[in-house]
Parts: C-alpha cells; structure tokens; sequence
C-alpha cells in the first residue's frame, strides 16, 4: 500500500551530512534508489553547512582546505538528486523499526520503506553548565557555525569562544570570517594535555594542513588560543554582555582566584560533541560508553553493519571522528550493502580507509577527553535542565532522595523530561547531581517521539 | 551489614512513600522506619502514571475514602508542597445519547454523598472550557478533583516523613531478597545491602506485591499489572485548563474486567480520554487499559485512539507537540478494590496496594489507613471492604 | 543590531512580525535567524522562572528558541519564513 505520504526506497538514509552523502551517493551510483532524510534546508550537514538556496557565498569567507572534500562530496551527491536520491529535507525523523522510518514534514506524517537504512545523524555539542549559561547569546560553537556559515548572520561585534577539542578552531576562524572581534579563545585543556594530540596531527597529512591553516588564520587575526582557561560565569541584562573568565587545573576544576572579566556580547560554547544515538538505541542496536569518543555511541561490525539486521551505521553516531571518519564509513556502509544486494565484494581499500581514518581521529581525541572538573563551574542555584529550569540544587537534591541513576534524577526533580529530552543536560546531569563530577550518564531510555512531534503526526502517521 | 527497625516499608512509590509519611505523624521520633525500593524511589508506575485526584461518589464507601483522601491531598499541598498540585476540577464529557443518560446518575451519586457537582449544557461546557469542541452535549463539572505530579509527590511525603522523625532512613537501589520468619511472625528483611530485624513490614510494591508476598510462601496475592498507554505535551500549549473525563471513562475504569488477568494476549485492551493540565502548561493525556503482563512497549494502535479521541474533544490538541509516550503497569487487584490492612496469617505482614487506576488519588488515605492500624488506632474511614483478608483462602 | 555579512549579495525580502512588530527576513532564513539578524535574540520565556532563553544549539536539538507561529509551537531554528507569518515569542505567558 502506498499514497503519497509512503514512500519505498532500496536504502533510507537518515542525515545529510558527509557521511549519509558519502553513503547514499555511492548507492545512487550503483543504481539503487536512495532517500536521504535530513532536518536541516540543505545537504552538508553541519560541519559542510551551506548558504541558502539562492545565496551567493561563494569565496566569501576563507575555509580550511578539507571544506574542498566537503565541496566535492556535495556536488557528487547533489549531482546524484537530479537521479536515484530524493533528499527530503525539513524531515523529523520520530520513529523507527528495521526497514520503516516515520518522520515529519511540513506539517505532514510520513513514512519511509526501505530495504537497508544507514544511520548518520551526527552528533550534537556537549553542554557544560555554568553560570549564566542560560542568556540569550551564549550558545554552543556548533549554533555560531550555523548562524555564520549556514544563514550569513552576523552574530555579534565580540565575541568569546571557550570550550575544548578541535572545534574551537573552526569556530574562531568562522567568527573571523564574518568580521567579529574574538575578544579570546580559551581552550580549557592545559597545552601539555593537547600536545598529545600531536603525533595524531602530524603522522595524518590532511589534519596537519588542516591545522596548519587554523593557525595560520588565528596569527594573521592575532588571536592567541589560551590554553587552561574557560568561561566561569556569564552576565548581562536580558542577554549576555560580560563574561567572568579563570583559569582551570588540568582536571578543568576552576581555580577561583584567577577570575578577569571581558566584555563581550556573544560567547560560544564548544565542550565537545555528543553522538546522536537516540534513533539506533530505539532500533535495538547495542551500544558502548567512551569519554573520548564523546560518551555513548553504536557498536558496528568491520563493514558498519549494526547487530540489527538491515541497519547500518556511520560518522559520529558511531563515536566522535569527524568528517573525514564520516565519509569513509559512509562509502564503506554503502559497499556493504551493495555487496549484500549481489555486487561485488568490497573494495579493501575502502575498509582500510575507514579504519584508518577512524584510528588516527580516535589517537587524535585522545588528547580531548572531557575534563571532569568542568562540572565544578555550576553553583547551586545555576539551571542545569534548561527545559524544565531545575538547578543543580534540585537535581542534587532529587539524586539524594531518589538515586543517583539518570531515571532517578529525573523522576526526583523532572530534569530532563522536556522536549530536548535530555540530550543537553543529560551528558553533564549525573555529575551535577551527585557532586562527583567524573560521573558519567547512563544509556539514556529512548522513548517515542525519538523528538517532539505533533499529536496529528502521531495519529495519522502510515503503517 | 545488621540493623534493626520497628518497621520496614518495602516499595518507595506513593503508597509507600504516603506509609512512611503517616507512620512518621502518628508514631514517636524513637520509631525507626526503613524504606527500601529496588529501584529509584518513585520510578515505576509512580513515575508512569497519570496525576488524578479523583473523588469516585458511586458507593458510599469508595467514596468516603477517595473524598478523605483528596482532602488530605490538598492538605499535604499546604504542608509540603512542591508537586505541582493543581486543582482543577473535572469535567465529565458525554458525547452520546448514552453518555448524556449518564450525567443525572453521577449527579445524584455526588448528591446522595451529600456533594455537589454541577451539570452544563453545551453552551455553558464551552464557558467553563473554551478548549473544547464546540459540539460537546453536555458534561457535569466537579470541582473537588484535581491533578498531583506523583513522583515529586512520593519525594515530598519522603521528605516530610524525615522532616518529623529523623529516624527515616530511604534507601533507593535496595532490593528485598527474601524475608525470615519467626514462627508465624517476622523476624527479618533480607535486603541486597543489609539484614534489617525487624517484625512488621509495609508490602506496597504495586505491581510487584505478589512477589513479596510469595516470599512468605502464602497463597498469591490478586493484583496484576494492567497496562496503559500515555502521551504528554511540550509546555504552554495546553488547550485545556480543566481535567477533562470522558464520562463513559467511569464505566471503562471503575468496573471490574471482564477479561482474565493472568493471560497476557487475550485482551484487546480498552480506551477512554482523561486530558490533565499540567502547571507548566502541558497536557498529559490517556488513559488505556490492557492486561499483557509487565511488557512496556506502546501499543501505537491503543495510543493512537485514545488521542483520536482527545483531539475529537479539544481540537487545538492536535498541533501541540507530543514529548514522549511510554506505558505505565497499574496495579489491578481482582476484585477492582485495595488491598489495605493486615494479612492475617503472618503477624505484622501488612498490604497496601492494588489500587489500580486510582492510587494516587487514595494514596494518603491509604498511608493514614495503614498508620493508624499499626498504631493501633481506630481508623478514619470503614476499612473492612479492604481488608486483605478477603483473598486469604 | 547584528545584521548580515558583507557581500552576500542581494535576496528576497520576507516579512512576518514578531511580537505583533514588523520584521523583514531574507527568503531562506530561520526565525531564529531573521530575528537574530535585526537584534532579537530573547525567543522565549522559560518554562517556569520565565526568564528569556534565545538560541543555544541552531540545528533542533534543544527546543530553548521555541516560539509560537499561527498557533502551533515550533523550534524558530528549523522553521523557515514565510510571508506574512505571525510569529509571537514562545513559553510562559
């Protein structure tokens, strides 16, 4: 059965990004009939976010050197919606089961067949509470690169950048780009702890041009990264206008003592990324915890099959690697399906890439691992669930009386019950909770809506 | 690890966090009370279910127990607070000839209890609740009922239990492995942490009573989990501000089933709406009803009619957002009444449970029952229809 | 007011109010960003302390820019513009 709110696909592809490009182009290719779901207005993702249609950003801003591959990927993939891919975009993706996928769009409940899915929704930034974190105008690195790279908005004349990992450099060389003043960029790994990533950097041809770039763009602008800071608290009238900044150990505990204020009217916050596992959790796919690889992520087999049957998975949802992990995993799930569709077996260079890739990126996040003592930043009365606007207090309180598991902190003070479902407060929630700041979250219980969807879309949604 | 208490309350959902509350108020500070619960305190079905206080007028017992048991409610929001109690009346929708037939028969049942409640036509529905659809017969408006968030319930009569007597101790993640026994008596907890002596014990484990109860080698007690489908809204887009019930809802939920509990696919489950407003502006929305042992997994068809029928009573619900949706496992006893007091073969093995669909609104009747039987006091209202007794055979 | 970077050329000019205000966006902007763009970054009143949230993740994930258009309550950072929207800020009244 079939109406225009069903439609069947060879392979449903969940995110844009270069990972679920990189797949369902090669699909495409081969000549299976490829729907690519993703809730952003184009393809890219987030790190190849694109201008809107119609925008001439062409040369605008200077970009490192791996946006080419970016560029690449996407021509090849847009190339490939002019035949077998349908990109629909604006798509929220709400439920799932092996070879169904239900989503929203433009106010419609749809769903997708499909005979193979590859998971590649990408992760999103890991929010560290602190005091006046809640201001309009403090936001995650990953909402300045959106409002910069995918919008061309200006996001303000000053601004801070704080936060840990590679990210930070993007984020400083975008905010550059869009003609605003980095008043500073603090990175609250101490230099002895990111020199680790070194060898990683240097032994990987690609990320060491990509970092000689960085740094290039932050000299010429004459920003200095300061290694050992962070971002103590926030402050303003109705939105953010001054930041208390201090020095932190290597364990990222503040050292109070060290604070200076700045003026500034925008900070961006990039403590790292999360994968986004909720939709393979709700398929049934197992998963393993790993501080560097960004907590929770998919376990996959050598050729990015998932133990559910008909699933695959690729990029960040399979732990935090980057672009260049995404794309190659994302050819690699494609040969694995293509194979098990009767093709021809795969090409080991394309398993050796991706392994190769997702080594050196997993050497190379070693040196980022979340510094623990960040989690001192809030106080007690500082809103640690942002939906629900509870404090640390509460939630201290709640895991007290209730227990210190994620289900119980929730049940004990409603933190993480509302529409981000936890995906914001829940990575830092446990530790704010129960004061032991190395407390990592639990698997989080997926519930349908994998996001808030409406009523109707629920009710009329196709079997 | 060895300790002792006078009393140990085995469950920390609301029956047994309202237990541990009025065991608190009515014995002295020197009584030591342990609450244990396997998993958090308040995390099933406490922290699955729907938030009504519900005054049920159709017998004059169950009556008297829910309305003691709303009062105390509203006292407790005044003494404790902090669980978003919001009292919002309840509107009883008819929709059809039958349901309209159904108006006049509450009513009188309110009136015969000496209550009020006051039935509306369609126009003075809409006034009462302009949420709703415009086409709505007529409805009887009661406005003694109200909606409690239960687990921050269950936390505050925790809290106000230590509050009063510092020997309450509350242990989350403490699962009972097994009970000793001194002769006919009691002698002892096992816990996963600890062997606590101790000669009486609070069973208020909702769903799980049975297995407690089975480790005292008695015969099975009654109760089986009976599944219901929930949605809740994001904030501030609540339509409503009135608790909405279909009135059929009385029938559906207040009956005893006519299908077999302990088979887990033989029923084809049942729905009627019960829409509650939220204080921060959203909108939970059930009920359904199906026996399918403990799997918590949605029934989509189950959920989907029963918002067919929230969006047939309150259109606007239509576009607000759904957040979640999950089951919750009601603790259904046989004959559809609590179990409430001694169980008589095992001095100082006491129940609580088995409310159903109705134990947050008995829950504090409850605790004050079971209190004030452990302490030897007459109790407030006739509990002889829930004695536990009935299902010793 | 923030506004737009240099040289992006010239686009099509949206309008919709917000708060009742007239506001022009560019075709393809979010709310979130059309708003951004001419100075308004407070979205929302938060859920009980009522205190003004805007923009946190810009890509649907944390639901802090929810505001209220037509009637139906939406993420302003996945929505885009469209003429003549009544957009009105989202959360506590």
């Amino acid at each position: 059965m079939s109406d225009d709110r069903t439609i069947e696909a060879d392979v449903g592809v969940v995110g844009a990004g270069p990972g679920g490009m990189a797949a369902a182009t090669k699909l495409a290719a081969a000549g299976l009939r490829v729907v690519v779901l993703d809730e952003g207005q184009r393809a890219g993702g987030q790190i190849y976010r694109q201008l809107p249609n119609g925008t001439n950003g062409h040369g605008l801003m200077a970009e490192p050197p791996s946006h080419d591959q970016g560029h690449e990927l996407i021509k090849s993939f847009e190339k490939q919606t002019e035949r077998n891919v349908e990109l629909i975009h604006g798509a929220t993706v709400w439920d799932a089961q092996p070879g169904r996928l239900w989503f929203e769009h433009e106010g419609a409940s749809r769903l997708l067949r499909c005979r193979h899915m590859v998971l590649a929704p990408g992760a999103y930034d890991r929010c560290i509470p602190f005091p006046g974190w809640t201001l309009p105008g403090v936001m995650t690195a990953g909402a300045l690169q959106v409002m910069i790279r995918g919008f061309g908005v200006v996001p303000g004349k000053r601004a801070l950048v704080v936060g840990s990992g590679p990210l930070l450099l993007p984020t400083v060389t975008s905010l550059l780009g869009a003609g605003v003043e980095v008043v500073a960029a603090l990175e609250a790994s101490s230099r002895w702890q990111a020199l680790r990533a070194l060898p990683a950097v240097a032994l990987h041809a690609a990320r060491r041009r990509e970092a000689f770039w960085y740094l290039k763009q932050l000299s010429r602008a004459r920003v200095k990264l300061q290694w050992g800071w962070t971002v103590f608290a926030c402050e303003g009238d109705g939105r953010v206008q001054r930041a208390i900044i201090g020095k932190v150990d290597r364990s990222g505990r503040p050292r109070r003592g060290t604070e200076r204020t700045i003026e500034c009217d925008v900070v961006g916050a990039g403590f790292g990324l999360v994968p986004s596992i909720e939709i393979g959790l709700r398929l049934g796919v197992a998963s393993q915890f790993a501080a560097t690889r960004g907590g929770h992520y998919l376990v996959v087999d050598a050729e990015q099959r998932t133990a559910v049957a008909t699933v695959f998975a690729v990029g960040e949802i399979c732990g935090i690697g980057g672009a260049e992990v995404a794309s190659a995993e994302g050819e690699l799930a494609a040969a694995s399906i293509l194979r098990e569709e009767g093709g021809a077996a795969i090409d080991p260079a394309v398993v050796a890439r991706a392994r190769s890739e997702r080594r050196a990126a997993d050497s190379m996040l070693r040196a980022f691992a979340p510094l623990p003592g960040l989690h001192e930043l809030a106080r007690p009365d500082t809103i640690v669930c942002r939906c629900e606007d509870i404090t640390k207090l509460a939630a201290g309180q709640a895991a007290a009386l209730h227990g210190e598991s994620m289900r119980a902190i929730k049940v004990g003070c409603r933190a993480g019950m509302g529409p981000c479902q936890a995906r914001i407060c829940g990575p830092s929630l446990q530790a704010m909770a129960t004061d032991n700041t190395a407390c990592t979250m639990d698997l989080p219980v997926v519930q349908v809506p994998l996001k808030p969807v409406s009523s109707e879309t629920i009710l009329t949604a196709p079997e | 690890m060895s300790e002792t208490a006078d009393i140990v309350v085995i469950g920390g959902g609301i029956i047994g966090s309202s237990v541990a509350y009025y065991l608190a108020k009515l014995l002295g500070i020197s009584t030591r009370i342990v609450i244990c619960d396997r998993g958090p305190i308040a995390g099933a079905t406490s922290a699955s279910c729907m938030g009504h206080l519900m005054v049920t007028p159709d017998n004059a017992q169950e009556y008297a127990l829910t309305k003691t048991s709303v009062d105390l409610w509203r006292g407790l929001h005044e003494d404790l607070g902090g669980f978003d109690y919001n009292p919002t009346g309840a509107l009883y929708l008819a929709e059809t000839d039958e349901d309209q037939e159904m108006i006049p028969v509450l009513h009188k049942q309110f009136a015969d209890n000496g209550d009020q409640a006051d039935v509306l036509d369609q126009k003075q529905v809409r006034e009462i609740e302009p949420g709703l659809a415009d086409d709505i017969p007529g409805a009887l408006f009661y406005s003694g009922d109200g909606v409690v968030l239960p687990m921050l319930a269950a936390g505050a009569m925790l809290r106000g239990a230590q509050a009063r007597n510092p020997n309450v101790i509350v242990r989350a993640n403490c699962a009972v492995k097994g009970i000793e026994r001194d002769g006919d008596g009691i002698s002892a907890v096992v816990t996963e942490h600890s062997v606590i002596a101790t000669k009486t014990v609070v069973n208020a484990c909702g769903i799980w009573t049975p297995d407690i109860g089975d480790m005292l080698g008695q015969s099975r007690i009654p109760i089986y989990p009976r599944a219901g489908n929930l949605a809740i809204t994001g904030h501030h887009v609540s339509p409503i501000r009135t608790q909405l019930l279909e009135i059929s809802y009385l029938r559906f939920a207040h009956a005893t089933s006519g299908v077999d509990p302990t088979k887990t696919d033989a029923d084809s489950g049942g729905h009627a709406v019960n829409m509650q407003p939220q204080t921060n502006g959203g909108c939970l929305i059930g009920s359904t009803r199906q026996f399918r042992g403990r799997n918590k997994e949605v029934n989509r068809d189950l959920l989907r009619r029963s918002l067919q029928r929230a969006q047939r009573y309150v259109p606007g619900i239509a576009q607000a957002p759904i957040v979640r949706t999950w089951v919750g496992l009601r603790p259904y006893s046989i004959d559809n009444h609590p179990l409430i007091g001694p169980w008589d073969p095992v001095p100082g093995f006491w129940i609580a449970a088995g409310h159903e669909g109705l134990g947050i609104s008995m829950a504090p009747v409850t605790g004050l029952l079971i209190a004030q039987q452990i302490a030897g006091m007459t109790p407030s209202v006739n509990v002889a229809p829930y004695l536990p007794a009935r299902f010793v055979s | 007011m923030s506004g737009r970077i240099a040289g992006l050329g010239e686009r099509e000019l949206v309008e919709f109010t917000f708060d009742g205000e007239q506001v022009s966006a560019w075709a393809g902007d979010s709310i979130a960003m059309a708003l951004w763009a001419v100075g308004q970054q407070a979205l929302r009143n938060s859920s009980s302390v009522g205190e003004p949230r805007g923009v946190l993740c810009n890509m649907g994930i944390c639901y802090e820019c929810l505001v209220v258009v037509d009637g139906a309550t939406v993420r302003s950072c996945t929505t885009m513009v469209r003429s003549g929207m009544k957009v009105q800020r989202g959360g506590k009244l």
